[in-house]
């Protein structure tokens, strides 16, 4: 059964999952999340992942952690993976834990689909 | 970063007047009314302002996830003790488990390049990086976290 609080799209060769449980904390919900996520670099080699985080608001280090797994997944299928929409007030999470460092950062979705569509894989 | 500092020692009284203080058992379940009550609490204060709410809910939820399964190893049968502390100048919260504590160098230092693709241990850093003060006591067992008050306009000023 599909996660519920994913909404996926793929189209040439770009895969958009956006987030829509606005807290990222309980440990089913990032389960839940990862275990889809995780699925996809399975599915599409060179996969070119966008998270859509427009609607997070909180997240946990438990979920930083899931994040890392995945990015995992999608560098084994040689693929490469971007956050889109990352509000303000959580880049710092990002930027303390050195994760900005691993992953891409872009302004919204729309522009991480953009930069993607120029430089494919 | 600075060292974290574990002591064997009792955490030192809580500073101000203690505002609530509740048992809880190690149940995950229950994680989310504890932290929204603590964070009501502290808002209702004005200790907190709505900008640093993000923070304060992460920071909860991080030392209340290692209380109940890293310290109580998540036996519901054991319970963590939660006690909350305010002062004209800030807050302090402490959190004691049942368990037997944990060594610093179990904590990952993920200012390494190698351990950028650890999937754990992020947890103390982030807690650290708002909080002005993070101390543990009890080997492990006992966590202490003060912050300032914050400041109408939305920044905090020293304790």
């Amino acid at each position: 059964m599909p996660c519920e609080h994913l909404i996926i799209q793929a189209y040439d060769g770009i895969v958009l999952a956006q987030i829509t449980k606005p807290r990222l904390l309980e440990a089913p919900v990032i389960n839940a999340i990862g275990a889809e996520l995780l699925l996809l670099p399975e599915r599409h080699m060179k996969i070119s992942l966008i998270l859509d985080m427009e609607m997070v608001e909180y997240l946990s280090s438990a979920m930083l952690g899931k994040m890392v797994a995945i990015y995992k997944g999608v560098k084994l299928s040689k693929g490469r993976m971007a956050l889109g929409g990352v509000k303000a007030s959580m880049m710092p999470l990002f930027k303390t834990t050195q994760l900005d460092k691993l992953m891409e950062f872009f302004p919204t979705s729309k522009d991480a689909i953009m930069f993607y569509k120029r430089k494919p894989l | 970063m600075k060292e974290l500092l574990i002591s064997a020692d009792v955490a030192p009284p809580l500073v101000g007047t203690v505002i609530h203080d509740v048992r809880v058992p190690s149940r995950l379940d229950l994680k989310p009314e504890l932290i929204d009550t603590l964070v009501e609490l502290l808002v209702g204060a004005g200790q907190i302002n709505e900008d640093e709410r993000q923070w304060l809910v992460l920071v909860l939820d991080e030392a209340v996830v290692n209380a109940m399964l890293h310290g109580n190893e998540g036996d519901p049968r054991l319970d963590i003790h939660v006690r909350l502390a305010t002062q004209p100048d800030g807050w302090s919260l402490q959190i004691d488990d049942q368990g037997h504590g944990f060594s610093a160098d179990a904590i990952p230092n993920i200012d390494d390049p190698e351990s950028l693709l650890l999937e754990h241990g992020r947890g103390i850093r982030l807690m650290r990086e708002w909080l002005d003060s993070l101390t543990y006591h009890r080997g492990g067992a006992s966590i202490l976290m003060r912050r300032r008050r914050c400041t109408p306009g939305g920044d905090s000023h020293a304790v």
